[in-house]
């Protein structure tokens, strides 16, 4: 095969190296705005994406008052971070595409890597349905169940080992096999 | 040209920035409740018929059908009472703290929560004394105008932003005025 990663001008592994730090230091940002507005757990992502659009209060017959105690440190709870339809459009809308140009230049390192065609074959499909499941899963946690939550989860941490799998055979077969040129 | 205008709204709608805190709560809660040392949260469901005299009188809903004051009290004295209100703006929500007094005058106001592109807004309007403008002004009296009150001296975004405040505290007057102290448990 003519691109291969382990043979190619040095102007070319550069190229590369730089696209997978670059990327990489915005999937450590990702994972903390994730931390920040989500969160890891299938409870925190469902509460985030399927939100009280889930059950619909009839207001009373008449106006009624509830009063409860409040200390301060009630005040100083994070609430949480709900995403409405129109935000998750949004979100789709932006991220979606950006998602798939990521797998595409993520593809385009793995087409160059020393693998056999079933790996690479898995690997790119790996790229691309990791944020598949990701909106997949906000989109069936808002109007399927909450249980969905845990494909969103599941869509998320396929990116990133779909990227240090991709960041690591690159960077060693790049600067680090002894087959390089 | 009602398409493109359309279409620029539409743009602006999908790419808010996120929301930042500007104020935590409980600096907001202390600001507004000087001396209070106990809280109580008074959630006030309205019913549909309310409901739709809140927004006829300002053109607003609270969140869920449910307004929400806090009251603080220091001992037996009440210190008063504020509400948190959300206006939402082609350029995403912004969230308006407004303190009143045991005696139903505003106390002050706080912006808490503003998005990115409009957090230099709101620094400048403040920045500028616009919510000294809210200061005394009762549910029924003048209307708020913080906007106005900084309009030579300010920039048009700050003014604009003021504008939304304006709303904001507009909505904390009616809902105070009308359900506050005039709903039993």
């Amino acid at each position: 095969m003519l691109y291969d990663l382990r043979r190619a001008d040095i102007r070319i592994k550069w190229l590369v190296t730089g696209l997978l730090a670059t990327l990489g230091l915005s999937y450590v940002f990702g994972a903390v705005m994730v931390a920040l507005y989500a969160g890891f757990t299938p409870q925190r992502v469902a509460a985030t994406y399927a939100g009280p659009e889930m059950s619909m209060t009839m207001p009373p017959e008449t106006t009624v008052v509830v009063q409860r105690p409040m200390a301060m440190t009630d005040f100083a709870k994070p609430e949480v971070h709900t995403v409405d339809t129109g935000l998750l459009i949004q979100d789709t809308h932006v991220h979606v595409p950006m998602y798939g140009l990521i797998a595409a230049a993520l593809s385009v390192v793995v087409a160059g890597l020393s693998l056999s065609r079933r790996w690479a074959l898995g690997l790119i499909g790996l790229l691309f349905a990791a944020p598949w499941l990701d909106f997949a899963g906000m989109w069936l946690t808002k109007f399927a169940s909450p249980r969905f939550a845990i494909v969103t989860l599941a869509g998320g941490w396929a990116m990133g080992v779909a990227y240090l799998i991709v960041a690591a055979l690159a960077v060693h077969q790049m600067w680090l096999s002894r087959e390089r040129s | 040209m009602s398409f493109l205008i359309r279409a620029a709204a539409i743009a602006a709608l999908l790419h808010i920035t996120p929301v930042v805190v500007l104020v935590k709560r409980p600096d907001a809660v202390r600001a507004l409740l000087p001396g209070a040392d106990a809280y109580v949260a008074r959630e006030v469901h309205l019913s549909a018929a309310d409901a739709h005299r809140l927004h006829e009188s300002v053109d607003w809903s609270p969140e869920d059908g449910v307004l929400v004051f806090y009251g603080g009290m220091a001992g037996s004295t009440s210190m008063g009472a504020l509400e948190f209100v959300r206006v939402d703006t082609p350029h995403g929500p912004i969230e308006v703290a407004v303190g009143f007094t045991p005696q139903g005058a505003v106390r002050g106001v706080v912006v808490t929560k503003a998005t990115v592109e409009m957090k230099p807004w709101v620094l400048e309007a403040v920045a500028a004394g616009f919510t000294d403008q809210y200061r005394g002004l009762k549910p029924g009296g003048a209307a708020p105008a913080g906007s106005a009150a900084i309009a030579g001296r300010a920039g048009n975004l700050a003014a604009y932003v003021a504008g939304e405040v304006d709303k904001g505290v507009a909505r904390a007057l009616a809902a105070y005025g009308a359900f506050y102290n005039h709903v039993r448990t």
